[in-house]
Protein backbone atom coordinates (compact mmCIF):
# COMPACT_ATOMS: atom_id res chain seq x y z
CA UNK A 1 0.00 0.00 0.00
CA UNK A 2 2.80 2.35 0.92
CA UNK A 3 4.41 1.73 -2.42
CA UNK A 4 1.17 2.62 -4.15
CA UNK A 5 1.10 6.14 -2.72
CA UNK A 6 4.83 6.69 -2.83
CA UNK A 7 5.24 8.66 -6.07
CA UNK A 8 2.57 11.15 -5.03
CA UNK A 9 4.14 11.62 -1.61
CA UNK A 10 7.57 11.88 -3.16
CA UNK A 11 6.54 14.69 -5.43
CA UNK A 12 5.01 16.62 -2.53
CA UNK A 13 8.05 16.00 -0.41
CA UNK A 14 10.37 17.21 -3.07
CA UNK A 15 8.40 20.42 -3.32
CA UNK A 16 8.28 21.03 0.43
CA UNK A 17 12.00 20.35 0.79
CA UNK A 18 12.72 22.86 -1.94
CA UNK A 19 10.70 25.62 -0.31
CA UNK A 20 12.13 24.88 3.13
CA UNK A 21 15.64 25.03 1.78
CA UNK A 22 15.00 28.34 0.06
CA UNK A 23 13.70 29.76 3.36
CA UNK A 24 16.76 28.71 5.35
CA UNK A 25 19.33 30.23 3.04
CA UNK A 26 19.51 33.75 4.61
CA UNK A 27 19.91 32.30 8.11
CA UNK A 28 22.67 30.06 6.90
CA UNK A 29 24.44 32.97 5.23
CA UNK A 30 24.23 35.02 8.45
CA UNK A 31 25.57 32.26 10.68
CA UNK A 32 28.57 31.52 8.55
CA UNK A 33 29.33 35.27 8.26
CA UNK A 34 29.94 35.17 4.59
CA UNK A 35 30.42 38.18 2.39
CA UNK A 36 27.39 39.32 0.38
CA UNK A 37 29.03 37.92 -2.72
CA UNK A 38 29.41 34.50 -1.14
CA UNK A 39 25.89 34.53 0.19
CA UNK A 40 24.55 35.17 -3.27
CA UNK A 41 26.59 32.25 -4.45
CA UNK A 42 25.10 30.18 -1.68
CA UNK A 43 21.66 31.40 -2.66
CA UNK A 44 22.25 30.59 -6.28
CA UNK A 45 23.68 27.20 -5.40
CA UNK A 46 20.72 26.39 -3.23
CA UNK A 47 18.40 27.57 -5.95
CA UNK A 48 20.14 25.25 -8.37
CA UNK A 49 20.00 22.46 -5.84
CA UNK A 50 16.35 23.17 -5.19
CA UNK A 51 15.75 23.16 -8.92
CA UNK A 52 17.32 19.76 -9.21
CA UNK A 53 15.69 18.38 -6.08
CA UNK A 54 12.23 19.58 -6.92
CA UNK A 55 12.03 18.69 -10.58
CA UNK A 56 8.44 17.80 -11.30
CA UNK A 57 9.45 15.07 -13.73
CA UNK A 58 6.46 15.88 -15.82
CA UNK A 59 8.02 13.93 -18.68
CA UNK A 60 6.31 10.53 -18.57
CA UNK A 61 6.09 10.25 -14.77
CA UNK A 62 5.64 6.73 -13.46
CA UNK A 63 2.13 6.55 -12.11
CA UNK A 64 1.19 5.02 -8.80
CA UNK A 65 1.33 1.26 -8.67
CA UNK A 66 -1.99 -0.21 -9.68
CA UNK A 67 -2.68 -3.83 -8.87
CA UNK A 68 -5.86 -4.97 -10.56
CA UNK A 69 -7.78 -7.55 -8.55
CA UNK A 70 -6.37 -9.31 -5.54
CA UNK A 71 -2.77 -10.46 -5.37
CA UNK A 72 -3.99 -14.02 -6.02
CA UNK A 73 -5.65 -13.17 -9.34
CA UNK A 74 -3.64 -13.74 -12.49
CA UNK A 75 -3.08 -10.88 -14.89
CA UNK A 76 -5.86 -11.01 -17.54
CA UNK A 77 -4.83 -12.82 -20.73
CA UNK A 78 -5.65 -10.77 -23.84
CA UNK A 79 -7.66 -12.29 -26.70
CA UNK A 80 -5.52 -13.80 -29.45
CA UNK A 81 -4.99 -11.41 -32.36
CA UNK A 82 -2.57 -13.09 -34.78
CA UNK A 83 -2.69 -10.12 -37.16
CA UNK A 84 -1.02 -8.07 -34.43
CA UNK A 85 0.95 -11.02 -33.10
CA UNK A 86 2.45 -13.96 -34.92
CA UNK A 87 1.34 -13.02 -38.48
CA UNK A 88 2.63 -9.50 -37.98
CA UNK A 89 5.95 -10.76 -36.68
CA UNK A 90 6.39 -13.26 -39.52
CA UNK A 91 5.51 -10.59 -42.09
CA UNK A 92 8.01 -8.19 -40.50
CA UNK A 93 10.81 -10.79 -40.59
CA UNK A 94 10.09 -11.76 -44.20
CA UNK A 95 10.31 -8.13 -45.27
CA UNK A 96 13.48 -7.56 -43.28
CA UNK A 97 15.08 -10.68 -44.76
CA UNK A 98 13.89 -9.76 -48.26
CA UNK A 99 15.53 -6.36 -48.01
CA UNK A 100 19.01 -7.85 -47.83
CA UNK A 101 19.16 -9.44 -51.30
CA UNK A 102 17.25 -6.50 -52.79
CA UNK A 103 19.85 -4.09 -51.41
CA UNK A 104 22.82 -6.15 -52.53
CA UNK A 105 21.51 -7.29 -55.93
CA UNK A 106 21.87 -4.06 -57.96
CA UNK A 107 25.43 -3.56 -56.76
CA UNK A 108 26.39 -7.19 -57.23
CA UNK A 109 24.84 -7.39 -60.70
CA UNK A 110 26.15 -3.97 -61.70
CA UNK A 111 22.97 -3.20 -63.59
CA UNK A 112 19.74 -1.56 -62.58
CA UNK A 113 16.27 -3.02 -62.89
CA UNK A 114 13.47 -0.49 -62.31
CA UNK A 115 11.06 -3.15 -61.07
CA UNK A 116 13.61 -4.37 -58.55
CA UNK A 117 14.25 -0.80 -57.48
CA UNK A 118 10.54 -0.18 -56.99
CA UNK A 119 10.22 -3.34 -54.90
CA UNK A 120 13.13 -2.23 -52.75
CA UNK A 121 11.46 1.14 -52.21
CA UNK A 122 8.12 -0.40 -51.27
CA UNK A 123 9.67 -2.88 -48.85
CA UNK A 124 11.82 -0.19 -47.26
CA UNK A 125 8.72 1.89 -46.73
CA UNK A 126 6.74 -0.95 -45.13
CA UNK A 127 9.77 -1.95 -43.07
CA UNK A 128 10.27 1.51 -41.61
CA UNK A 129 6.52 1.94 -41.13
CA UNK A 130 6.28 -1.16 -38.95
CA UNK A 131 9.47 -0.13 -37.16
CA UNK A 132 8.01 3.25 -36.27
CA UNK A 133 4.76 1.60 -35.24
CA UNK A 134 6.73 -0.52 -32.82
CA UNK A 135 8.42 2.57 -31.38
CA UNK A 136 5.05 4.26 -30.84
CA UNK A 137 3.59 1.17 -29.16
CA UNK A 138 6.63 1.01 -26.88
CA UNK A 139 7.00 4.63 -25.87
CA UNK A 140 3.47 6.05 -26.16
CA UNK A 141 1.44 3.21 -24.69
CA UNK A 142 -2.23 3.46 -25.56
CA UNK A 143 -3.25 2.44 -22.05
CA UNK A 144 -1.76 5.58 -20.49
CA UNK A 145 -1.77 8.06 -23.41
CA UNK A 146 -4.65 7.02 -25.66
CA UNK A 147 -4.89 10.45 -27.33
CA UNK A 148 -1.20 10.84 -28.03
CA UNK A 149 -1.06 7.25 -29.22
CA UNK A 150 -3.81 7.76 -31.76
CA UNK A 151 -2.36 11.08 -32.92
CA UNK A 152 1.13 9.71 -33.48
CA UNK A 153 -0.21 6.63 -35.26
CA UNK A 154 -2.10 8.89 -37.67
CA UNK A 155 0.90 11.17 -38.10
CA UNK A 156 2.92 8.08 -38.96
CA UNK A 157 0.31 6.93 -41.48
CA UNK A 158 0.27 10.34 -43.14
CA UNK A 159 4.07 10.44 -43.22
CA UNK A 160 4.23 6.97 -44.75
CA UNK A 161 1.76 7.91 -47.47
CA UNK A 162 3.66 11.12 -48.21
CA UNK A 163 6.98 9.28 -48.40
CA UNK A 164 5.32 6.67 -50.59
CA UNK A 165 4.12 9.33 -53.03
CA UNK A 166 7.55 10.95 -52.94
CA UNK A 167 9.32 7.67 -53.68
CA UNK A 168 6.87 6.94 -56.49
CA UNK A 169 7.68 10.33 -58.04
CA UNK A 170 11.39 9.72 -57.51
CA UNK A 171 11.21 6.31 -59.14
CA UNK A 172 9.11 7.36 -62.13
CA UNK A 173 10.40 10.86 -62.89
CA UNK A 174 13.96 10.69 -61.52
CA UNK A 175 16.85 8.24 -61.24
CA UNK A 176 15.49 6.02 -58.47
CA UNK A 177 16.83 5.08 -55.08
CA UNK A 178 19.68 2.75 -56.01
CA UNK A 179 21.09 5.13 -58.60
CA UNK A 180 20.77 8.03 -56.14
CA UNK A 181 22.68 6.12 -53.48
CA UNK A 182 25.34 5.26 -56.05
CA UNK A 183 25.76 8.91 -57.06
CA UNK A 184 25.88 10.17 -53.48
CA UNK A 185 28.39 7.43 -52.67
CA UNK A 186 30.68 8.46 -55.51
CA UNK A 187 30.20 12.21 -55.07
CA UNK B 1 31.20 -24.06 -9.38
CA UNK B 2 31.39 -20.61 -7.86
CA UNK B 3 29.71 -21.94 -4.76
CA UNK B 4 32.32 -24.66 -4.45
CA UNK B 5 35.10 -22.20 -4.78
CA UNK B 6 33.69 -19.83 -2.21
CA UNK B 7 33.15 -22.56 0.37
CA UNK B 8 36.68 -23.83 -0.02
CA UNK B 9 38.08 -20.34 0.32
CA UNK B 10 35.94 -19.83 3.38
CA UNK B 11 37.37 -23.00 4.90
CA UNK B 12 40.86 -21.77 4.21
CA UNK B 13 40.05 -18.42 5.72
CA UNK B 14 38.61 -20.07 8.80
CA UNK B 15 41.74 -22.18 9.18
CA UNK B 16 44.05 -19.20 8.96
CA UNK B 17 41.90 -17.28 11.38
CA UNK B 18 41.93 -20.05 13.99
CA UNK B 19 45.70 -20.10 13.83
CA UNK B 20 45.72 -16.37 14.43
CA UNK B 21 43.78 -16.88 17.65
CA UNK B 22 41.83 -13.97 19.09
CA UNK B 23 40.87 -12.59 15.69
CA UNK B 24 38.30 -15.38 15.63
CA UNK B 25 36.12 -13.29 17.86
CA UNK B 26 36.19 -10.18 15.76
CA UNK B 27 33.20 -11.33 13.73
CA UNK B 28 31.02 -11.89 16.79
CA UNK B 29 27.90 -9.81 17.21
CA UNK B 30 28.58 -6.26 18.21
CA UNK B 31 26.39 -3.22 18.06
CA UNK B 32 27.89 0.08 17.13
CA UNK B 33 26.31 2.77 19.24
CA UNK B 34 27.23 5.99 17.54
CA UNK B 35 25.89 7.19 14.23
CA UNK B 36 29.03 6.63 12.21
CA UNK B 37 28.22 3.78 9.95
CA UNK B 38 31.28 1.64 9.89
CA UNK B 39 32.31 -1.53 11.61
CA UNK B 40 35.99 -0.90 11.19
CA UNK B 41 38.35 -0.73 14.14
CA UNK B 42 40.67 2.21 13.54
CA UNK B 43 43.79 0.44 14.83
CA UNK B 44 44.08 -2.46 12.38
CA UNK B 45 46.72 -1.62 9.82
CA UNK B 46 46.10 -4.42 7.35
CA UNK B 47 42.39 -3.69 7.14
CA UNK B 48 40.91 -3.68 3.67
CA UNK B 49 38.17 -1.14 4.15
CA UNK B 50 35.50 -1.15 1.51
CA UNK B 51 32.64 1.28 1.30
CA UNK B 52 29.18 0.11 0.28
CA UNK B 53 26.64 2.66 -0.83
CA UNK B 54 23.19 1.26 -0.26
CA UNK B 55 19.83 2.63 -1.35
CA UNK B 56 17.64 3.48 1.62
CA UNK B 57 13.98 4.38 1.68
CA UNK B 58 11.68 3.95 4.60
CA UNK B 59 7.91 3.88 4.03
CA UNK B 60 7.42 4.88 7.67
CA UNK B 61 8.98 8.25 6.88
CA UNK B 62 7.40 9.19 3.58
CA UNK B 63 8.67 12.77 3.90
CA UNK B 64 12.26 11.59 3.51
CA UNK B 65 13.54 11.19 0.01
CA UNK B 66 15.28 7.95 -0.91
CA UNK B 67 19.00 8.29 -0.23
CA UNK B 68 22.26 6.43 -0.57
CA UNK B 69 23.82 5.48 2.74
CA UNK B 70 27.48 4.53 3.00
CA UNK B 71 28.76 1.72 5.16
CA UNK B 72 32.41 0.79 5.50
CA UNK B 73 33.42 -2.75 6.30
CA UNK B 74 36.76 -4.48 6.66
CA UNK B 75 36.79 -7.10 3.92
CA UNK B 76 39.15 -9.28 5.99
CA UNK B 77 36.34 -9.85 8.45
CA UNK B 78 33.54 -10.15 5.93
CA UNK B 79 32.46 -13.13 3.87
CA UNK B 80 33.23 -13.10 0.15
CA UNK B 81 29.78 -12.30 -1.19
CA UNK B 82 27.75 -9.11 -1.24
CA UNK B 83 25.07 -10.86 0.81
CA UNK B 84 27.65 -11.53 3.53
CA UNK B 85 28.40 -7.83 3.60
CA UNK B 86 24.71 -6.92 3.78
CA UNK B 87 24.07 -9.42 6.57
CA UNK B 88 27.08 -8.10 8.44
CA UNK B 89 25.90 -4.52 8.06
CA UNK B 90 22.48 -5.51 9.35
CA UNK B 91 23.91 -7.48 12.26
CA UNK B 92 26.66 -5.18 13.37
CA UNK B 93 26.10 -1.70 12.05
CA UNK B 94 22.54 -0.84 11.13
CA UNK B 95 19.70 -3.22 12.00
CA UNK B 96 17.22 -1.06 10.09
CA UNK B 97 18.70 -2.08 6.73
CA UNK B 98 16.05 -4.15 4.97
CA UNK B 99 16.54 -6.76 2.25
CA UNK B 100 15.20 -10.17 1.30
CA UNK B 101 17.40 -13.20 1.63
CA UNK B 102 16.85 -16.83 2.31
CA UNK B 103 19.02 -19.61 0.95
CA UNK B 104 22.34 -17.72 0.52
CA UNK B 105 23.28 -20.12 -2.31
CA UNK B 106 21.45 -18.82 -5.37
CA UNK B 107 18.50 -21.18 -5.36
CA UNK B 108 15.69 -19.09 -3.88
CA UNK B 109 16.05 -15.84 -5.80
CA UNK B 110 15.14 -13.67 -2.83
CA UNK B 111 18.24 -11.48 -2.76
CA UNK B 112 17.97 -10.20 -6.33
CA UNK B 113 19.17 -6.60 -6.43
CA UNK B 114 21.10 -4.19 -8.57
CA UNK B 115 24.77 -4.35 -7.59
CA UNK B 116 27.20 -2.00 -9.33
CA UNK B 117 24.72 -1.51 -12.13
CA UNK B 118 24.03 -5.18 -12.74
CA UNK B 119 20.97 -7.10 -11.63
CA UNK B 120 22.16 -10.17 -9.81
CA UNK B 121 21.74 -12.25 -6.70
CA UNK B 122 23.64 -10.78 -3.77
CA UNK B 123 24.53 -14.28 -2.62
CA UNK B 124 26.19 -15.16 -5.94
CA UNK B 125 27.96 -11.83 -6.42
CA UNK B 126 31.45 -11.54 -5.07
CA UNK B 127 32.48 -8.33 -3.36
CA UNK B 128 34.88 -6.57 -5.75
CA UNK B 129 38.22 -6.66 -3.98
CA UNK B 130 39.21 -3.24 -5.26
CA UNK B 131 38.79 -1.20 -2.09
CA UNK B 132 39.30 2.16 -3.78
CA UNK B 133 35.94 1.99 -5.55
CA UNK B 134 32.63 2.01 -3.71
CA UNK B 135 30.11 -0.72 -4.37
CA UNK B 136 26.63 0.58 -5.03
CA UNK B 137 23.60 -1.50 -4.19
CA UNK B 138 20.12 -0.58 -5.41
CA UNK B 139 16.84 -2.47 -5.47
CA UNK B 140 15.84 -4.01 -8.81
CA UNK B 141 15.39 -1.16 -11.29
CA UNK B 142 11.94 0.10 -12.30
CA UNK B 143 10.18 -1.69 -9.49
CA UNK B 144 7.97 -0.17 -6.82
CA UNK B 145 10.05 -0.29 -3.68
CA UNK B 146 8.50 -1.58 -0.48
CA UNK B 147 11.49 -0.65 1.68
CA UNK B 148 15.24 -0.22 1.11
CA UNK B 149 16.23 -3.12 -1.16
CA UNK B 150 12.86 -4.85 -1.18
CA UNK B 151 10.94 -4.46 -4.44
CA UNK B 152 7.24 -5.17 -4.86
CA UNK B 153 6.98 -8.18 -7.18
CA UNK B 154 3.20 -8.60 -6.93
CA UNK B 155 2.62 -7.84 -10.60
CA UNK B 156 5.47 -10.16 -11.61
CA UNK B 157 3.89 -13.06 -9.75
CA UNK B 158 0.44 -12.25 -11.12
CA UNK B 159 1.92 -12.44 -14.60
CA UNK B 160 3.53 -15.75 -13.74
CA UNK B 161 0.16 -17.05 -12.66
CA UNK B 162 -1.39 -15.95 -15.96
CA UNK B 163 0.71 -18.41 -17.98
CA UNK B 164 -0.65 -21.34 -15.96
CA UNK B 165 2.71 -22.75 -14.93
CA UNK B 166 1.63 -26.32 -14.33
CA UNK B 167 1.16 -29.51 -16.35
CA UNK B 168 -2.20 -29.65 -18.12
CA UNK B 169 -3.42 -32.90 -19.66
CA UNK B 170 -6.73 -34.30 -20.80
CA UNK B 171 -5.67 -37.88 -21.47
CA UNK B 172 -4.46 -40.20 -18.75
CA UNK B 173 -1.04 -41.78 -18.98
CA UNK B 174 -0.96 -44.85 -21.30
CA UNK B 175 0.29 -47.18 -18.61
CA UNK B 176 -1.91 -45.58 -16.00
CA UNK B 177 1.04 -44.72 -13.82
CA UNK B 178 3.14 -41.69 -14.66
CA UNK B 179 3.61 -39.40 -17.65
CA UNK B 180 6.73 -40.72 -19.31
CA UNK B 181 9.08 -38.67 -21.41
CA UNK B 182 11.90 -39.60 -23.76
CA UNK B 183 15.41 -38.53 -22.87
CA UNK B 184 15.43 -36.16 -25.83
CA UNK B 185 12.20 -34.53 -24.67
CA UNK B 186 13.52 -34.20 -21.15
CA UNK B 187 16.66 -32.59 -22.50
CA UNK B 188 14.59 -29.78 -24.01
CA UNK B 189 13.76 -28.61 -20.50
CA UNK B 190 17.39 -28.13 -19.54
CA UNK B 191 18.23 -24.46 -19.28
CA UNK B 192 14.58 -23.68 -18.58
CA UNK B 193 13.60 -25.53 -15.43
CA UNK B 194 16.53 -23.97 -13.54
CA UNK B 195 14.90 -20.54 -13.57
CA UNK B 196 14.23 -19.41 -10.02
CA UNK B 197 12.08 -16.38 -10.91
CA UNK B 198 14.36 -13.88 -9.22
CA UNK B 199 13.15 -11.19 -11.67
CA UNK B 200 16.70 -10.05 -12.48
CA UNK B 201 16.10 -10.46 -16.21
CA UNK B 202 12.65 -8.91 -16.36
CA UNK B 203 13.71 -5.83 -14.43
CA UNK B 204 16.77 -5.38 -16.65
CA UNK B 205 14.65 -5.36 -19.82
CA UNK B 206 13.92 -1.85 -21.15
CA UNK B 207 10.83 -3.15 -22.90
CA UNK B 208 9.58 -4.48 -19.57
CA UNK B 209 10.36 -1.13 -17.96
CA UNK B 210 8.11 0.69 -20.42
CA UNK B 211 5.33 -1.86 -20.74
CA UNK B 212 5.38 -4.06 -17.64
CA UNK B 213 1.58 -3.88 -17.39
CA UNK B 214 1.07 -5.82 -20.62
CA UNK B 215 4.40 -7.30 -21.71
CA UNK B 216 5.16 -10.47 -19.80
CA UNK B 217 8.93 -10.01 -19.63
CA UNK B 218 11.76 -12.51 -20.16
CA UNK B 219 11.38 -14.50 -16.95
CA UNK B 220 7.71 -15.25 -17.48
CA UNK B 221 8.22 -15.97 -21.19
CA UNK B 222 11.03 -18.39 -20.39
CA UNK B 223 8.67 -20.17 -18.01
CA UNK B 224 5.97 -20.11 -20.65
CA UNK B 225 8.35 -21.74 -23.13
CA UNK B 226 9.21 -24.35 -20.53
CA UNK B 227 5.54 -25.47 -20.60
CA UNK B 228 5.10 -25.00 -24.35
CA UNK B 229 7.84 -27.47 -25.21
CA UNK B 230 7.10 -29.91 -22.42
CA UNK B 231 6.16 -33.14 -24.27
CA UNK B 232 3.77 -34.13 -21.50
CA UNK B 233 1.70 -30.93 -21.67
CA UNK B 234 -1.36 -31.02 -23.94
CA UNK B 235 -2.36 -27.35 -23.93
CA UNK B 236 0.45 -26.14 -26.17
CA UNK B 237 -1.89 -24.43 -28.63
CA UNK B 238 -3.83 -22.65 -25.90
CA UNK B 239 -0.55 -21.50 -24.37
CA UNK B 240 0.62 -20.12 -27.71
CA UNK B 241 -2.72 -18.44 -28.35
CA UNK B 242 -2.43 -16.64 -25.02
CA UNK B 243 0.78 -15.02 -26.25
CA UNK B 244 -0.50 -14.22 -29.74
CA UNK B 245 -1.11 -10.50 -29.45
CA UNK B 246 1.01 -7.42 -29.87
CA UNK B 247 1.88 -6.95 -26.20
CA UNK B 248 2.40 -10.20 -24.28
CA UNK B 249 5.29 -11.60 -26.31
CA UNK B 250 6.12 -9.32 -29.21
CA UNK B 251 7.31 -6.37 -27.12
CA UNK B 252 10.60 -8.29 -26.97
CA UNK B 253 13.03 -6.56 -29.30
CA UNK B 254 15.94 -8.91 -28.70
CA UNK B 255 17.79 -6.43 -26.51
CA UNK B 256 19.28 -9.43 -24.65
CA UNK B 257 19.82 -7.64 -21.34
CA UNK B 258 18.01 -10.63 -19.88
CA UNK B 259 20.61 -13.13 -21.06
CA UNK B 260 23.46 -10.89 -20.02
CA UNK B 261 22.20 -10.38 -16.50
CA UNK B 262 20.80 -13.83 -15.61
CA UNK B 263 22.63 -14.86 -12.40
CA UNK B 264 21.88 -18.51 -13.16
CA UNK B 265 23.47 -18.33 -16.59
CA UNK B 266 20.23 -19.10 -18.45
CA UNK B 267 19.20 -17.66 -21.80
CA UNK B 268 15.72 -16.11 -21.68
CA UNK B 269 16.42 -14.31 -24.97
CA UNK B 270 16.85 -17.66 -26.72
CA UNK B 271 13.67 -19.02 -25.15
CA UNK B 272 11.69 -16.01 -26.40
CA UNK B 273 13.19 -16.42 -29.87
CA UNK B 274 12.16 -20.09 -29.85
CA UNK B 275 8.59 -19.15 -28.92
CA UNK B 276 8.52 -16.64 -31.77
CA UNK B 277 9.82 -19.28 -34.16
CA UNK B 278 7.25 -21.81 -33.00
CA UNK B 279 4.47 -19.30 -33.48
CA UNK B 280 5.58 -18.11 -36.91
CA UNK B 281 3.47 -19.38 -39.85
Amino acid sequence: MASAIRPMLLRQTALSVATRRAATVPAFAFLSRTTPFQSTIAKDASRVAAFHASSRRSLLPPGPQIIKGTINDAVPVPDPKPTHGSYHWTFERLIAAGLIPLTVAPFAAGSLNPALDATLCALLLVHSHSGFQSIIIDYIPSRSYPGAYKTSMWLLNIATVLVGIGLYEFETNDVGVTEAVKRVWNA
Amino acid sequence: MAALRSSSSRLLAAASRSSAGPSMFVRSMASVGDATVNAVPKSSSSARNKTFQIYRWNPEEPNEKPKMQSYTLDLNKTGPMILDALVRIKNEVDPTLTFRRSCREGICGSCAMNINGQNTLACLCRIPTDTSADTKVYPLPHTYVVKDLVPDLTHFYKQYKSIQPYLQRDTPAPDGREYRQSKADRKKLDGLYECILCACCSTSCPSYWWNAEEYLGPAILLQSYRWIIDSRDERTEARKAALDNSMSLYRCHTILNCTRTCPKGLNPGLAIAEIKKEMAF
